[in-house]
């Protein structure tokens, strides 16, 4: 097969489907940093609520844009002032979403130094990896989980602790409620055996140092140098796939992708009017990029969200708040549709929902918009590039299945094994080019140069473009099951189940098979309890050739994720790798 | 006997107890279970239907004297008692119907609780100087209704006010039986240590075959195990309190002391009973969910080859 023309896609034929308006070259972004752009954002939208946490009884605290603004301020002279950090020092933040984890994120940027997000769930050697690869020196961490402090201050360049509340920055009383429960009914928080300091008392050392170097000024300092090839963030990735490593993004990658985001959002993003909820992480990029950064930079309310399972819990701020957009993942969405409070009373002032970090099922989608009456849109894109590459669009024929088209100023190309451009309607790898790709990997020049070869990011996706230059994942390269030869992408046997409504969600991997070297094997999670294997595989015939459809289901109440709530294909896989070798083991002749 | 301070504070209290509770309710919540209403209304016809029913019929078998029976029947009509929501939440049961069954019968009562005094009083033969006036029962749970729905306002305004008001009216809920305890029984021990057994059993198995009768009920309407215990326990636990400041507030002196004998000791005994109960409960919701658990790991079945 001849293979294309590089300009089949450079010519990117997916322009014209841009909303009016919309630049289809990235115009170059007013602001040299995140910082700046935090500190026009917040005078523009001064008294406006910014965040609001709300925990699952409903109390909730806010901070407007310019409490934000002077919190942060004292946070960055914290950082320079009285810990005497230099520019470019990491540090690390380890919260759930909370008022606290903006004014740090903003306190970093605007003291010029380098934010590292660290999932608060990880484990002590996931700890010491990340802060001695990232060279952190400061870490704030939650309270919740502080016992693990032991690991960190001595075996990593950790030498400052701040200790963060998941209550932090609200009224006093519902402040004080929440601890004590947390405290003396849960039992959630442990004993510190590290010095700290508290939350609080940082920012009140913060603000004396600002007052002695004499207030905002001396801040912007700090941050007027910075410019856009400097590094903002480690964002630590290859957590569920493998080594953990860092991707240096710039503010100049962040602050492209929040333009392409609010382009693609185009007049559905109003200035000063929008309330997102954010139940996703704030420590993994996608809502940190989206929700935090890009909605800030609108001036919207952030609805944040500190524990999203079990999702009850988000039921008080969906009923409080007026929310006009939701972000989350397939398995959030699923989950609300489930649940009677949500599906008989959705948010009224809703516009619309973006969903990333996995495919967005079909049934998921459909349901979503019967019962919402809004659009659902899914996005796509990396933690190496920022991570929006590609977005559908919110209004017009709706593509199922789509990720949709390249962002402003992005470039996508496919590429078959040997690098070369495949034919139109081929699959082949998705490799990308644009401002918000990132510099490289922390410290890691080879993984970089497998991943980033001739300024290309090179994704690991296999996908197809259609004529119109709409974008489909066909797959991960690495998770494709390999049948008799033929390839079988988990995602679309994944999609045929969840058709069924007895079925809540699914996941496909492949089970080594003598006959065909591998076979598909489904894991259920039912919500309907009489569905049976046969009737799961009798739905795949009617929508799958055979060797696609699965040779076993098997059913469980839950399915493994990851703290997003990614569907963990690779724990599935590793369940059958272990059956696999204790079978092995069972049928050795036992020693005589 | 309680004093009038003690009285007064009782009825402050309550009002909070009923603050607390509207404002651990939106009207959503109201919305939302009456789509789908067979647990509400299998929680009433439990708490209207059995429970006065069992009041009168234990009066009738044990031949209690008519301020006795007086005090058993009213409280057996009562509405269920908040700490049934507390009792729920331990037992690992369905603490969104406990919650919704205690609001929807406090709500009904005023229309639903002096008629059936009124109808037990007179099969049980209870008259004159002894019966509960249906008029004082109706003002006592229109009066309470109002801090029920200011609380329902409240939630709705200020959540932060609306949860911080509901905790408290929580913790009052407990507080209260404890303040009752504390401020009878030591005054009144010569009358407990004489007081002849058939009384003990009336007010103990009230609550006790309250609870099996409700079990069984909620069965029998096809209500999973799970959901019957918490309708065990919401039919059991009545509102004791609330019982008490109705005796006070329609009784003096010596007649006030004997119609509150049951009450006073149907609250203390069904603390201690709805307790071991709990625990009962909460184990058995534990083995049915490793059951749950066992039963998924051991699912595989294979699809036949082709």
């Amino acid at each position: 097969m001849q293979a294309a023309d590089a300009s089949l896609y450079d010519r990117r034929v997916w322009r014209s489907h841009y909303a009016p308006g919309t630049a289809p070259d990235l115009p170059p972004t007013p602001h040299a940093s995140l910082a700046a752009m935090v500190d026009a954002a917040s005078r523009e939208f001064a008294a406006l609520k910014a965040f609001t946490t709300v925990v699952p009884n409903g109390m909730n605290g806010s901070l407007s844009f310019a409490q934000v603004d002077e919190l942060s301020d004292a946070f960055a002279a914290f950082l320079r002032g009285e810990l005497g950090l230099a520019a470019g020092a990491r540090v690390a933040v380890q919260l759930p979403n909370g008022l606290a984890y903006p004014v740090v994120a903003f306190g970093v940027f605007k003291a010029g130094c380098v934010l590292v997000n660290t999932n608060p769930l990880y484990t002590r050697p996931e700890m010491q990896h990340q802060f001695r690869d990232s060279g952190a020196e400061v870490l704030v961490i939650t309270e919740l989980f502080a016992d693990k402090l032991d690991a960190v201050v001595g075996p990593t360049p950790v030498r400052h602790v701040v200790v963060a509340g998941v209550p932090e920055l609200f009224p006093a009383v519902p402040r004080g409620i929440v601890r004590a429960v947390q405290r003396w009914w849960n039992r959630a928080l442990p004993p510190i055996p590290v010095p700290h300091l508290r939350f609080a008392a940082a920012l009140a050392r913060g603000r004396e140092h600002l007052r002695r170097l004499g207030g905002a000024a001396a801040v912007r300092a700090w941050w007027q140098p910075i410019g856009p090839a400097d590094t903002a963030v480690l964002q630590y990735t290859g957590g569920t796939t493998g080594v953990s490593k860092g991707a240096q993004l710039t503010h100049g990658n962040l602050l492209a992708n929040v333009a392409q985001i609010r382009a693609m959002g185009t007049s559905l993003i109003e200035p000063g009017r929008e309330c997102v909820l954010t139940a996703l992480p704030l420590y993994h990029v996608f809502a940190f990029t989206a929700n935090l950064l890009s909605f800030y930079e609108a001036g919207a309310r952030n609805v944040l969200i500190p524990s999203p399972r079990p999702v009850q819990n988000l039921q008080r701020a969906v009923e409080n708040t007026p929310l006009t957009w939701i972000t989350g993942v397939n398995t959030l969405f699923n989950a609300l549709l489930n649940e009677e409070w949500f599906v008989a009373f959705p948010p009224r002032r809703l516009k619309a929902a973006v969903a990333g970090g996995t495919a967005l099922h079909h049934a998921v989608a459909e349901r979503w918009e019967q019962v919402t009456g809004t659009r659902i849109v899914e996005g796509y894109g990396l933690t190496e590039s920022s991570p929006v590459v590609t977005f559908n669009l919110l209004a017009g024929r709706r593509r199922a299945g789509s990720i949709g088209i390249p962002v402003p100023g992005t470039d996508v190309r496919l590429l078959d094994d040997a690098g070369q451009p495949v034919p139109p309607g081929e699959p082949g790898e998705l490799v990308v080019r644009g401002p918000q790709v990132m510099a490289r990997y922390w410290n890691q020049p080879a993984e970089t140069a497998q991943v980033l070869r001739d300024g290309w990011l090179h994704t690991g996706d296999v996908a197809v473009m259609d004529a119109d230059g709409f974008f489909t994942i066909v797959d991960r390269k690495k998770d494709l099951i390999l049948v008799s030869g033929f390839n079988v992408y988990p995602n679309e046997v994944e999609d045929a189940i969840g058709r069924l409504d007895a079925v809540l969600e699914a996941a496909v991997v492949g089970v080594p098979d003598a006959r065909s070297g591998e076979a598909v094997r489904a894991y259920v999670a039912r919500r309907d309890p009489s569905l049976t294997a046969e009737q799961v595989i009798d739905h795949c015939r009617t929508l799958l050739t055979d060797y696609k459809v699965p040779r076993s289901v098997v059913f469980r109440d839950e399915l493994p994720k990851s703290p997003i709530g990614k569907i963990l294909r690779k724990e599935l896989k590793a369940e059958v790798r272990s059956e696999a070798a204790a079978a092995a083991v069972a049928r050795e002749p036992a020693d005589a | 006997m309680l004093t009038e301070t003690e009285t007064r504070l009782l009825g402050v209290m309550m009002a909070l107890i009923m603050l607390g509770m509207g404002a651990s309710l939106t009207f959503r919540d109201f919305l939302i279970a009456f789509r789908k209403p067979k647990g509400v209304l299998v929680g009433l016809v439990c708490q209207y239907g059995i429970m006065p029913l069992l009041g009168c019929t234990l009066a009738l078998l044990l031949g209690l004297p008519p301020a006795l029976a007086a005090g058993l029947i009213l409280m057996g009509c009562m509405p269920g008692g908040t700490t049934s929501n507390i009792f729920t939440y331990f037992s690992k049961g369905v603490l969104a119907l406990s919650i919704m069954m205690t609001s929807v019968s406090t709500l009904v009562a005023v229309a639903v609780v002096p008629p059936l005094i009124a109808l037990y009083s007179g099969v049980a033969g209870v008259s004159g100087e002894f019966v509960v006036p249906a008029a004082n029962v109706a003002q006592v749970l229109v009066v309470l209704l109002v801090p029920t729905v200011l609380g329902m306002v409240l939630r709705k305004a200020n959540p932060n006010i609306g949860a911080t008001v509901e905790l408290i009216g929580g913790l009052l809920g407990v507080l209260v039986i404890l303040f009752l305890i504390v401020s009878w029984v030591p005054r009144n021990h010569q009358l407990l240590a004489t007081t002849p057994w058939p009384v003990y059993f009336a007010a103990i198995g009230l609550g006790l075959v309250g609870m099996a009768l409700g079990f069984g009920l909620a069965r029998l309407l096809r209500e999973d195990a799970n959901r019957s215990r918490t309708i065990a326990l919401e039919t059991g636990i009545q509102n004791g309190p609330l019982a008490v400041l109705i005796v006070t507030l329609t009784f003096t002196g010596e007649l006030q002391q004997q119609v509150l004998l049951i009450p006073v000791l149907y609250s203390l005994f069904i603390v201690l009973t709805s307790t071991a109960v709990t625990l009962w409960f909460r184990r058995l919701s534990e083995r049915e969910a490793l059951a749950r658990d066992r039963a998924k790991v051991g699912s595989l079945p294979v699809a036949p080859a082709r």
